[in-house]
Parts: C-alpha cells; structure tokens; sequence
C-alpha cells in the first residue's frame, strides 16, 4: 500500500525543483542567502521520493510506476520510473543536493545568487524530467531544457567574454547533436505513422513500450543510402546516438566540455556527473531495446566510446588546469560508459547494467574530484596546478577526499573479492566485457583502448593529486580548510566513492537488467539481437588471472609513473614538457581542434561560404524585406488618415460598406 | 413547466447586478469596494454553474431559449471576461461614488450577451443585443469629466444606432420573407428568401448589425475611438466580450436559420475577413496609442475568427469557436495590463498625461511593474501565436482547418498577417524589456494582480492543456452542423 501512495508523488521529483526554480528566480533576492533554503528542500524532497520509490522497486521490481495523460491525440506526457530511472533519479537528486548545499558556502559572495540557485534548480528540475519520461518526445523537450540551463550557467558570469564565449560554444555544438536527435525522432515519428497505419486511438505512438514493440517492422524497413542498404532502425538509432555524443561530450564534439569549466565550480560539477553529461548516456541506455536491434549500430557506440576514452586521457596528462585535466577525465570515463553499452553487441542487457553502474559510481567519484577542486580554489584563489602544491597539509580534508576520489577514478581494488573503490568494479567490468568481446570476436579493438585509457587515467589524476597536494607551495597563497557546510558534502561524497560500488556489485546488475521486462515494457533482448545480426555470449568466460588483475596492474604503473616524476622529480620534467616537443605540443594544444574546428571549419569553410552566400541574399532580401517594411507603413499611415474621428464619416462607411458589400455579393453570384 | 434551474447562471447575474443596484444606494463611497468583490462573486458562482451545465441541451419558452454546447461555451467566454473586468474594476472603482451604477452595467451587459449566446429566435436575439449594448454604450462614457471617454461612447452610440437599425432592417426582410422569426422555422421556410433577391440584401444588412460588434472592416470605425476613450476595463470588456456577440449571433443566425443562402454569406465573410484582418495588422503598426493598437490588432483577431464562415468545415467552427476563448483571455488580459499601466501613469504623474496608454509609458516596465510586463508579454504572444500559448492553440486549428478544406490561399493571406502582427507585439515587448524605465519599482495593486493573473493562467491552461476546451468547442460546434 504504501507503494501504491508514492506513485501518486512520482510527478512531485521534477515539479518540485521546477517550482522552487519559479520561487527563487522571483522571490529569492528577499531571502536569505539567495534563497537557497527552496531548491534544497524541494530537492532533498524528490530525492527521498525517488529513493523510496526506488526502494519499493527493488523489493518488486516487476511492478514499475507508469502514468501516461494523453497530449494530442497520439502523443502523451507521462512517467515511467523502471530499475534504470529510478537509480538515475536517485543519484541526479542526491548528487545535485549535495552540490546544492555546498554552493550554498561558494558561492556566497556572488551577487547573483538567486540566480544561480533558480538556474540549478530548473536544471536539477529538466535532467528529473528527462529520466523519468515515459516517451521520446517528451525525453527530447526536457533535453533541450537541460541544454538551455547548462547555456545559462556556464555563462553564468557573463561580463566575463570567456564565459559568454564558452557558453556559446556549449550551446552551439550540442546543438549540432541536438539537430540529429531531433532528426531521428522525426524519421521515427513518420515511420510509427506509417507502420501504425496513421492516428490510433488510445495507443501513445512515441511512448517506450509501443516504440519497442515495432522494432523488427522498424528493422524490416531499409533506406538506400549511397547505395548502401541500411536499416531504419540503424539510421535512427545512430541519429539518436548522434545527439548523445553532443550532450554527453564524446569525439568529435566533445570540444565544448573542458571550455564549460567557465562557469562556477559547481556548475562544473552539476554538469559533469549528475545533470547534463550523463543524459546522452542515459538516452542510449534508455533505447537499449533499439540500438540491439540495429545492425552495426552498437558497433559504432563501441568504437567511439573507446576511442574517446583514450582519446580525451592522452590530452589530460598535459593540462595544467585543475579543472581542464577533470574535464577531460570526464569525457574519458564517459567513452567508457559509451564503450559498456555498444560492448551489448556481446553480453546483451548486461550492457546496461556495467555502464550505468559505472555512470552512478562515477557521478559520485566526479562530484567529489570537482568540490574537492572548487574547495581548493575556493581556498587559494587559483586553479593553475603549476602554482599549486603542498596543499595537503593546509587543507588535510580536502586532500584526503581528493585522493579517495583519485583512487576510485583510477579503480583501485582487489580482483575478485569485494575489496575496492566503486571506480574499481564499474571500470573493470567494462574491461572484462572488452575483453570477452575480444575472445568471442576476435577483434581486441575495444580492450586495447580501454586497458590504455585505464593507464593514462590513473596517470593523469595522480599527477593532479601529487602536484597539487604535495612538495612545497610554488607561488604565495594563503590556504585554508573550507567551512564545514562545504567539507560535509565532501566526507559524504568520499564515503560513497569509497564503498558504493562494493555494497551493491551484484545486486545492481540484477536489477537494472530488470528494465526491459516489467509490467511496462517486455521485450526479448536474445531476439532483438539476433534482429540486429548480434550474437549473445551465454556464460561469461573464464577471463585468464592476469586479464583479471590486469586494470589493476595498469592503475598501479600509472600510480608509479605518476610518483615517480611528479613526486620523486626523478626525471628533467622541462624536457618533456616543453613547447619544443612535438608530442607535447599536439596534446597541449589539444591535437590542434580548436584549430581545425574553429579557424578552419566553422571560420574558414563554413563561415565563408556562409559569408559569401549572405553577401548575395543580403542584397535580395534586404530589398524584399524593407520594400514590405515600407511599404506596409507607409499603407499604414495613409490608411490612418481614413479614420478621420469624424463620426459622420464612420456612418457613411457603414452605408457604403453594406452597399458596396450588397453589390460584390450579388456581382459574384451573377458571374458563378 | 419551466425548469429554471436551466437559466442560474443568468439569474445569479441579474440578481447580482439588482442587488448591488440596491445596496450601493445605501452605502458610503469608503465601503463600496465591498460591491466589486460582491460582483465577481456572483459572476464566479455563475461561471461555475455554466460549467457544471455542460452537456444539457433543452428549449424553453415556447421554444425562443436554447440551451445547447454553443450556448454554454459562449457564456464561458463572456462570464470568464465579465470575471476578469469585475475583478480588475475593484481597482478602477477605488473611492469612486458611482460603483453600484458600474457594476450593474457591467453585470447587464453580461446578461445581454448570454442571453445572445441563448436566443432562438430572432426578435429575443435583438432585444438582448440591445441591451448588451446600451448597458456598453453607458459604460464607454462612464468617465463624465473626460472628454475623450464621451466622444469615444458618443460615436460608438451612434454607429452603434444605425447598425440596429440596419440589423433590425434585415430582420424584418428575414420575417417578411419566411413569415416566422424563430431560427428553427427561419431554416425551414428560407427557401422563399433564397429565391428572392432581398435574400442577398437581408444577410448583407444582418452582418453589417452584427458586424459592426465584431468590429470588422469598414463596421469597425467606432473601434479604434471607443477603445481607445473608455475606462481600459471597459475596453476590455469591448473588445474581448461584447465582440464575442456578434459571434455568436453570426453563428446562430446564418448557420441554423440561413443555411439557404449560405453562399451568398460565404462570399461577404471571406471578403469581409481578408481585409479585415490586413487592415487591422497594417494599421496596427504605425500606432503609438497602445490602446488603439490594441484595438487593431483586435480587429485583426475578428478577421481570423471570421475565417470559420468562411471554411465552414466542424474544424473550422471548432477552430473559430475555440478563438473567441483564447482571444477573450489575450485581449482581455492585455486591456487589463494596459489599465495597470494608466493607472501607473496617473497616480506617479511621471509620463505623457494626455495619453497615458502611449507606448512611452511601457518604456522599462519589466522593471517598474514586472508582473504587469511579464503578463503583458504573455498576452501579446499569444495574440502573435507564439506555440504554447491559447492563441497558438486557436490559429493552428482555425488555419490547418482552412488548409484541409482545400483553401490554402486563406491560410497564406491569415499566416501572412500573423507573421506582420509580430512587428508592433514584439515592438511592445522591446519597450517593456530593452528599454531603460522612467520610475521607479512600484507595487501592483492586488485586483489588477489577481485580474492579470486569471487571464495569465487562462492563456497557457489553453495553450499546454487544450483538450478540454477543443472538446468543449468541438461540442459547441456540433450544434452548428
């Protein structure tokens, strides 16, 4: 019964922070501290919604929450809160109120405030709305709402043009994902249409369980493209796939994400582990059911996943922005959660479970890395880790916390027991599932970008941890612990990274594997995949002892590696990184993208062509536009003059607009 | 027997109105705000009672009163703008000794128009319209001391005569010719009337009565005066209520008696909508007066409203039927925001005092009164079409209808306009937001506030949740096929 009482509060999770967004943005100046108190509470009180209702669905988590209101005939808004959004909306909400209280402390001395806290709120509010939607479109709307906030947070100080400019930046380049996600639900849209045979009554075309339930017709469809027979399906998983690659910063428009480190820290860590990154992720996870069934669609989710893992770790061992070298750490573990997905081409459903289960450890783990960095600058003032160092002594909790969370991101723990950091048996998992991929396949692809990816993590974040917080301080700053309304949030963050993971190991995987079949959903994954030409691994293999220990083995050279130059100053650091060294400098600059996309592409190419076609239509529509523009106020004036204020005049018109209308009338009768 | 319980809604309205007529006489000018919340009381208890009769359909008095979806939908419309006027005219009416008096024309003008929306036969239809407009013709010059309010109400008693005389002129060609001037028996017998010419002659001189309360072009000439004279409450109800009557009674007046001669009306409406909703847009932009920008812009709105004769699809009816909501809300709601900022105007004595609803007086008011900025955007956007709002809602019906009917030359010209509509509304926004404010923050008195946000919650409740209302229309509609 009492299970039955919360659904009725499930809408509350997004309406609740959206309501404070509405009080605080209006109200929040009169209040004390911005008003903060109203997205804390309304936040604090969607997370305890979720968290129960995630705890029913655990006891019984065949039952999910549905509610469905028809919108437009066949369209509907609804909720839709299954083993994979109820852990989402549990970690968003928790995440997000730990974020919230302790912005409470940094961001006390801004102006803006009510600002601020009204902008969270709404984000919180969409990213909420985004998990538990029940159908794409709606999905789609709350996406752009969390795209819409991340432009106004990230340009949150936007005297500053670097901000101003990165928020752009931001909001341009997801939108070129935006625009093929948006494709992809219109390509699926008119395919539903025609399969359904036009507008049903009483069934939600977009909804989940009907999108699932026309997947092999979707599949059976085939489009000709440069003469290549390609399915539906494929195109429009890859466009949906196209719109998570902009939201959750994978290559090749991962560009906007280590440049949104313009706005607060906090914002940074909104971003980067509860609200905005994690929805593109979420989306694939969301149309597992589809991307399965897509011939060569997981394929592409793999390599890319895998390639930008790698890809974004090579670029994070040079930054020397505290926030730079977390960013990039960011769309480095997020090609991993891409990877554990497409790696469903192999392991099915339990795709699902190591990616989201990597994706709420790293939450954890990435929330912390980014408080733990806005208590350091904070504290100093300064984000350069150049001008960093010895800070461990000054600001012990922030140290520890930040190495707990180093830890868990580079996955330290013990194979085959349930010892270790929650980064541990997230990473690992996905490594393995490469590694099983490989036996089955043959092709060690994958495995050989993750076990990489997995080195270069472990090296770029302990040369974060040892430059920061050890050796002696390289510039003058006056440091100091953070208040306790800032540390707390960090203790709590550090114990989940600590233990998350090992507590829930199995019974997480279980439970999300429960997403696709339930009492609103059930689909066969086994048959899907065979749809979509993927052959299933029953029984995971035996994984040799060293493939087992081997992420460990690389986390601990990266340790040594680490130790070695940046705390032992074993090796001439000015050697290697200096702008003379080719190597160094392609990674410094970030092989050239900003190059390529900015100055080249969108500068040169695009903006030219774009300039030079402008230059034309300028002329012609200028003319057309301000010919109508003139035109119609010139007519305006004139016919002005006709209201004479004489009311003699009115009266005639009167007369003569019934004779006038009297004639017409009777002239066209005539002439039909 | 007579089941009165049908009329409460009227009822509860005339009984307020004769109780407030009694008690204001007694009362000193201090307590008298007590009146207004008295009437927007009764008006709320009768909008209540109207939505709880949805769905009854009966004929009364010998057979002269209809109650049917058309009837009821329409009543929603005047009780909802009689309930936005009430309430922001507490206000108004502040320490003024002629309260009773205001509220009663205000309440029998309402009564008027619901007995239009109910009237089967044609000689209740004129008694009402009568009335509807002399209670209106008093309210426009209800400011005695100003002489814009007079001349405003003088000409609009005027035009207002002539265009009886010319509707009851029609009227009587319609009874002359069929011997009957019950709608029903009207359908029956019009066969005599469409093989005569007066037929042409009695629908012309019958849209150009009703015509001349939906304000459309060249019946419109008193409009721009009147709205722009009256007490802005009283515009409001002008422009977003007692319009709606010549709606209804077009609607119950060509469709059920005059099927006949459809074509023939067909013809004048779609003549009579393209140039009346161009004209409005393209003299709506060298306005200054936001009054009389307003006023055009509405006249405008008729034009679109006018499009449902003219594609006569049950779309099309739904469609038009559907505006005449949304547009009560916009219309009545931007009035209303309008007669905060006059007020502002007045009572600061910051701005041009000789017109106090010019575009200047707008200048910064997202900072000065934002509530009043904020609404006012929401209701110029809507009357634009901007999506999500009611009058998004309403043109996409009323214009994909149009489309559907194979008239797409209809849409074009309607789409056209909107897009022109755009200009002065965005213009308005422009002065509100971008431009630097001339006072400072002043707080908004509550009835303006609670009026405001009524027509604020009626726009978007339209524009994200509209099935309601369609199906409400689309039973209102069913009554016309």
């Amino acid at each position: 019964m009492v299970k039955t009482a919360l659904e009725e509060f499930a809408f509350l999770i997004p309406l609740l922070p959206a309501l404070a967004f509405v009080i605080t943005f209006f109200f929040g100046k009169k209040m004390p501290s911005g008003g903060a108190i109203v997205p804390i509470m309304a936040i604090a009180a969607s997370f305890v919604i979720s968290l129960a209702i995630t705890l029913g669905l655990l006891a019984n988590p065949e039952e999910v929450v549905s509610q469905s209101y028809s919108w437009f005939a066949v369209l509907n808004i609804g909720i839709l809160i299954d083993p994979l959004a109820a852990v989402m909306l549990s970690m968003v909400s928790f995440v997000s109120l730990l974020i919230h209280i302790y912005a409470v402390s940094y961001m006390s001395h801004d102006p803006g405030k009510p600002r601020y806290f009204a902008e969270t709120a709404l984000f919180t509010a969409a990213m909420l709305s985004l998990v538990l939607s029940d159908n794409i479109l709606q999905l789609f709307v709350s996406w752009e709402l969390v795209g819409l906030c991340s432009f106004l947070l990230i340009g949150f100080w936007y005297e500053k043009p670097s901000a101003a400019a990165a928020a752009k930046k931001a909001f341009l380049t997801t939108r070129i994902g935006d625009v093929m996600f948006l494709t992809g639900i219109i390509i699926l849209t008119s395919d539903l249409m025609r399969l359904a045979g036009g507008f049903q009554d009483g069934t939600y075309l977009l909804r989940f369980d009907e999108i699932f339930s026309y997947i092999p017709q979707l599949s059976a469809l085939q489009a000709n493209i440069f003469g290549f027979e390609v399915s539906h399906l494929t195109i429009i998983t890859l466009l949906f796939f196209g719109g998570a690659v902009g939201k959750s910063g994978q290559f090749p428009l991962h560009v906007w994400l280590p440049d949104a480190m313009e706005g607060p820290t906090t914002v940074s860590a909104l971003i980067h582990a509860a609200t905005m990154v994690t929805a593109g992720v979420y989306l694939v996870a969301r149309t597992f059911p589809m991307f399965i069934a897509a011939p060569d669609s997981l394929m592409v989710v793999a390599y890319l996943g895998g390639f930008t893992a790698l890809f974004a770790g090579t670029m994070g061992i040079v930054m020397n922005d505290l926030k730079r070298v977390l960013a990039f750490s960011t769309i480095s573990q997020l090609g991993y959660m891409m990877l554990g997905l497409g790696l469903g081409a192999t392991i099915g459903l339990e795709a699902v479970g190591i990616s989201i289960f990597h994706l709420i450890n790293h939450a954890f783990f990435k929330a912390l890395l980014f408080l733990c960095a806005g208590s350091i600058i904070h504290a100093v003032g300064t984000q350069d880790m150049r001008e960093l160092g010895g800070l461990g002594k000054v600001m012990p909790i922030t140290a520890a916390t930040m190495a707990i969370a180093a830890l868990a991101l580079a996955g330290f723990g013990i194979p085959g027991t349930s010892m270790g950091t929650s980064g541990f048996f997230s990473k690992d998992a996905i490594i393995e599932a490469a590694y099983l991929f490989g036996e089955h396949s043959n092709n060690w692809i994958p495995y050989l970008f993750s076990i990489a990816a997995a080195l270069l993590t472990s090296v770029y974040i302990f040369r974060l941890i040892f430059m920061t917080f050890t050796g002696k301080p390289r510039s003058n700053y006056h440091g100091h612990e953070s208040p306790a309304i800032m540390t707390i949030p960090l203790s709590i963050l550090a114990v989940f990274a600590l233990v998350f993971g090992g507590l829930t190991q199995t019974g997480f995987m279980a439970f999300l594997e429960e997403t696709f079949a339930n009492s609103f959903v059930n689909v066969d994954i086994g048959s899907l995949a065979g749809i979509g030409g993927n052959e299933l691994v029953e029984a995971a293999g035996h994984e040799p002892l060293l493939v087992l220990w081997m992420p460990l083995i690389v986390a601990v050279a990266g340790l040594a590696v680490a130790f070695v130059i940046y705390y032992l100053r074993m090796i001439k650091l000015g050697a290697i990184a200096s702008m003379k060294n080719p190597i160094y400098r392609l990674l410094y600059k970030r092989y050239y993208q900003h190059e390529i996309y900015t100055e080249f592409f969108s500068l040169g190419i695009v903006y030219g062509v774009v300039a030079l076609l402008t230059q034309v239509l300028d002329v012609i529509v200028d003319s057309i536009v301000e010919g109508i523009g003139i035109l119609t106020v010139g007519v305006s004036e004139e016919l002005r003059r006709v209201q004479t204020g004489v009311v003699q005049t009115y009266a005639a018109a009167v007369i003569v607009g019934v004779s006038l209308l009297i004639i017409l009338v009777k002239l066209i009768m005539e002439v039909l | 027997m007579v089941n009165f319980m049908l009329l409460a809604p009227e009822i509860t309205v005339v009984a307020t109105g004769l109780i407030i007529l009694l008690i204001g006489v007694f009362m000193s000018p201090r307590t008298k705000n007590v009146l207004g919340y008295l009437a927007s009381l009764g008006v709320l208890a009768a909008l209540v009672l109207t939505i709880q009769s949805f769905g009854t359909v009966a004929l009364m008095f010998y057979d002269t009163v209809s109650i049917d979806g058309l009837s009821q939908f329409f009543k929603l419309v005047f009780l909802a703008v009689a309930l936005i006027v009430s309430v922001a005219s507490i206000k108004y009416n502040e320490n003024s000794d002629h309260t009773e008096e205001f509220y009663t024309l205000v309440l029998f003008a309402t009564f008027g128009m619901m007995v239009v929306a109910s009237a089967n036969d044609l000689i209740l239809l004129f008694c009402a319209f009568e009335l509807a407009s002399l209670a209106t013709f008093a309210l426009a010059g209800f400011e005695k001391q100003n002489a814009k309010s007079l001349e405003g109400a003088m000409k609009y008693f005027v035009i207002g005569a002539v265009s009886s005389a010319l509707m009851l002129f029609g009227i009587s060609f319609v009874y002359g010719a069929t011997g009957t001037t019950s709608i029903p028996a009207i359908a029956e017998n019009a066969a005599f009337l469409a093989q005569s010419p007066i037929g042409i002659v009695a629908v012309v001189l019958l849209i150009a009565g009703f015509g001349f309360k939906m304000a459309l072009v060249p019946f419109h000439m008193w409009a721009p005066d009147t709205y722009q004279g009256s007490p802005s409450v009283v515009s409001s109800l002008l422009a977003a209520g007692s319009k709606k009557m010549g709606f209804v009674a077009a609607f119950r007046v060509f469709i059920l008696a005059l099927p006949a001669l459809q074509v023939d009306w067909q013809f004048a409406f779609a003549i009579l909508a393209v140039v009346t909703m161009t004209f409005g847009n393209v003299v709506a932009v060298s306005q200054t007066s936001v009054k009389r920008m307003l006023a055009y812009s509405s006249l405008a709105q008729a034009g679109y409203i006018a499009m449902a004769f003219v594609v006569m699809t049950p779309m099309a009816l739904t469609g038009g039927i559907f505006y005449t909501l949304a547009h009560a809300f916009m219309k009545g709601g931007a009035f209303i925001a309008t007669a905060t900022v006059v007020w502002m105007i007045t009572t600061q004595r910051t701005g041009n005092l000789d017109v106090p609803d010019h575009l200047d007086s707008f200048r910064g008011l997202g900072k000065t009164m934002p509530l009043a900025a904020l609404s006012m955007t929401v209701f110029v956007f809507a009357l634009a079409g901007i999506p999500q709002t009611a009058g998004f809602m309403a043109k996409l019906v009323l214009f994909s209808s149009a489309i559907e009917a194979g008239m797409a030359w209809l849409a074009v010209i309607a789409v056209l306009n909107s897009a022109l509509s755009l200009f002065y509304y965005a213009r308005l926004v422009r002065y509100m937001y971008f431009l630097p404010p001339e006072g400072k923050k002043i707080g908004m008195p509550f009835p303006y506030a609670a009026s405001l946000l009524i027509a604020v919650a009626g726009v978007l409740i339209m524009g994200f949740w509209p099935e309601p209302f369609l199906q409400w229309a689309m039973d209102a509609a069913q009554v016309l096929i």
